[in-house]
């Protein structure tokens, strides 16, 4: 069980201060920028009307994508549809990187959901403060009373909280469930299938409650 | 440390006044919920009769009450008078 | 028989991986039951749609699933944790760490359990609504899983901070009351999230065109019955972060315990209560969506009313953290405050779901009718709810009178 505990690390200097990275959460998160980079290449270049297999599957994504968007902002918000579907190719792909043998989840590290989480509450909040006006945004805080708005604002910080571990703690599981499960039968039969349930399943509905949530959070600001 | 009889006899009351004031809440406030939920109800259905519904369910809700109301007397009981 | 300290821990961390994933199963597996069930019932009714039916109760289920995960992982760590050279108050830290996750997945696991099956039974009954009614079902169910998340922030926290700073005494109560705090005021608040999910998700069946009118109603209903749940958390941290060594161990340790439990166990009720009147007012919106503002205040003002007596737990709480107790072994020093503690928690749960259920019925009659009976109404449910308080008020005084009179 060293596995659990044991995370490699990559060690910088700079200014006095020792930065201390994981080094597996960074390659893998570069892998999975290099193949959406190498995807959206492949499926933008050479647009024809009859679409060749890479823009097929971005034309399906996007159109999948855009309804969902469509139904839940209006019109003056829908520039965020680039970023509702670059949060869910992230994290599907991320998710979908430890079915591969050797190499492992990014968003299993706490940090790569927590910073998707923040980047999530950082951009409702600057959408809400844009539409609805600076004043309008904080009398939000003191409804239904005054003395709720400490309640108020540990309720939006714990959105943070709570869609960042959501998607740590279903990945981390599925991951500590293969590894104690291969360890107690040495490997045979059991874990692929627990890793399609976990990897495919759970990593794909996971992925989209991740960018639903996103979404709705942006809608419930601009609303 | 020595417990002394009477101290844990003023203790056993102390704990029996919480634990009976409690477990004695959870009856009365749900039913007395529920008799105002239903009143609403009514009323929302017949308007003309909100006085009359509002009277029949304060006295249901006061004789609801009652359990209520021994368990606050046990438990002063408890408190003030063992 | 005297046992090494690293025994006690090890067998502390034991009894909390099995505390973790035992109350943690609970919920999930009703949650998924009560899926399957109206799933089973939903292909009853039409047959011929039992293949999405099926592929979107295994989706439902996969979500609700998540807080026994949660429980799962907790319970691993646990049992694989390394407890070489851990202070005694470390048990203490990983037993409260299995109870808060244990019992906050409870709760969760149950509501998530609410939007699947309505999801099952709307797509037999107009399946042209499947796409929205899956993604509905996936958010009401996410969101009401961040009860159990909050359980399992704790757990974390209780398991991976260093103790051996904090004296055993009281420390042991702090760490303890912090996993009690959070996890059994998660169990309401779970349970309520995930009740305005399933009728919204039922009513989107029905109405699709509002459909996004019923979902923000459902998103402000969840986030308000989840309100109860974030006292727990605060009280957690207080509980955890305040230093307690400068006070008398004894009677400290009760007050701590006390106040975890006041808030923790008063938290329940109005969780559910909160919960109920979401409920309604989502289906209300789903009848009649021109009435979503009226029927979205009306929800507020319930809603707000049925959380005070959470609101006296926490203060019960408060009082008993931060108001300093002379130091005292007699039995009655220590079982005063402890005692307060339940009364209070045990106290707030039944007013907390009286006064939902009271402000549910209103709800749903003021959607109905809201131009003729509205302030009506509000004005029969606000006289109703003070008098279901009442007992909630008796539990409180019977606190002050153990915490200050005698």
């Amino acid at each position: 069980m060293q596995e659990l505990t044991n995370i490699p690390h990559w060690y910088l200097s700079l200014g006095g201060y020792r930065l201390e990275f994981n080094s597996e959460t960074l390659i893998m998160s570069w892998l999975v920028m290099a193949v959406l980079v190498v995807f959206g290449f492949l499926a933008t270049r050479k647009l024809s009307f009859l679409p060749g297999p890479w823009q097929t599957l971005g034309e399906m994504m996007v159109s999948a994508f855009h309804g969902l968007v469509a139904d839940a902002l209006d019109e003056h918000n829908r520039h965020y549809f680039p970023l509702i579907i670059t949060v869910f190719l992230f994290i599907w792909l991320s998710n979908m990187l430890g079915v591969i043998p050797g190499l492992s989840e990014p968003t299993k590290d706490l940090n790569t959901p927590l910073a998707y989480g923040l980047m999530g509450f950082a951009i409702s909040h600057y959408a809400g403060i844009k539409t609805k006006g600076i004043k309008a945004y904080l009398n939000e805080y003191v409804q239904p009373m005054f003395f709720m708005a400490p309640l108020n604002i540990i309720g939006e910080l714990s959105k943070v909280v709570s869609i960042s571990f959501r998607l740590y703690g279903n990945i981390m599981g599925g991951s500590i469930i293969i590894l104690v499960v291969s360890d107690l039968v040495y490997g045979l039969i059991l874990p692929p299938a627990l890793n399609a349930f976990f990897g495919l399943f759970v990593g794909t509905i996971q992925a989209f409650v991740f960018t639903m949530l996103t979404l709705v959070y942006i809608s419930v600001q601009t609303k | 440390m020595a417990i002394e009889g009477a101290d844990l006899v003023r203790a056993a009351a102390l704990m029996g006044a919480g634990i009976s004031m409690g477990l004695g809440a959870i009856g009365p406030g749900v039913g007395e919920g529920f008799a105002a939920g239903k009143a609403c109800e009514a009323i929302g259905r017949n308007p003309k009769e909100a006085g009359l519904l509002t009277r029949t369910m304060l006295v249901g809700q006061a004789v609801s009450e009652s359990t209520g109301i021994y368990s606050l007397v046990v438990a002063l009981l408890l408190i003030f008078v063992v | 028989m005297a046992f090494s300290t690293e025994t006690w821990v090890q067998a502390a961390a034991f009894l909390g991986a099995g505390f973790s994933v035992g109350f943690g199963a609970i919920g999930a597996a009703l949650g998924e039951g009560y899926a399957a069930g109206n799933a089973s019932r939903a292909i009853g009714k039409n047959p011929a749609m039992s293949g999405p039916i099926l592929k979107n109760m295994l989706i439902g289920q996969a979500v609700a699933e998540s807080a026994g995960i949660f429980a799962l992982v907790i319970a691993m760590l646990l049992a694989f944790m390394n407890v070489e050279g851990a202070p005694m108050i470390e048990a203490w830290a990983l037993l409260g760490s299995g109870l808060a996750m244990g019992l906050s997945a409870i709760g969760s696991g149950a509501g998530g359990g609410f939007p699947a099956a309505e999801a099952c039974l709307g797509i037999a009954d107009n399946p042209s609504t499947q796409g929205a009614l899956t993604t509905n079902m996936l958010i009401g169910s996410a969101v009401s899983q961040t009860p159990a998340i909050f359980g399992m922030v704790v757990a974390f926290m209780l398991m991976f901070i260093d103790w051996s700073g904090q004296p055993l005494w009281p420390g042991w109560a702090a760490v303890l009351g912090a996993g009690l705090s959070v996890g059994l005021a998660a169990i309401g608040s779970g349970v309520g999230s995930g009740m305005p999910a399933g009728s919204a998700t039922a009513g989107m069946a029905r109405q699709p065109g509002a459909a996004t009118t019923i979902r923000t109603n459902m998103l402000i209903g969840s986030a308000v019955s989840q309100t109860p749940a974030i006292f727990g958390l605060v009280v957690a941290f207080m509980l955890m972060f305040v230093d307690w060594s400068s006070s008398p161990p004894w009677p400290t340790w009760a007050a701590l315990l006390g106040a975890g439990l006041s808030t923790g166990l008063s938290a329940i009720g109005p969780g559910i209560g909160n919960g109920f009147t979401a409920q309604e007012a989502s289906a209300g919106i789903a009848r009649v969506p021109e009435a979503s503002g009226p029927v979205t205040t009306t929800m507020l003002i319930g809603q707000t009313v049925a959380q005070s007596t959470v609101i006296y737990g926490f203060l019960v709480s408060l009082i008993l953290l931060f108001i300093p107790r002379g130091a005292s072994e007699s039995m009655v020093a220590w079982v005063a405050p402890l005692s307060a503690g339940i009364c209070m928690g045990f106290g707030g749960i039944g007013p907390g779901v009286g006064e939902g259920l009271a402000a549910a019925y209103t709800v749903n009659r003021i959607a109905r009718n809201y131009e003729e009976v509205g302030v009506l109404l509000t004005r029969v449910m606000l006289v109703g709810q003070a008098v279901s308080e009442s007992t909630g008020i008796y539990s409180l005084i019977v606190a002050l009178l153990l915490l200050f009179v005698i």
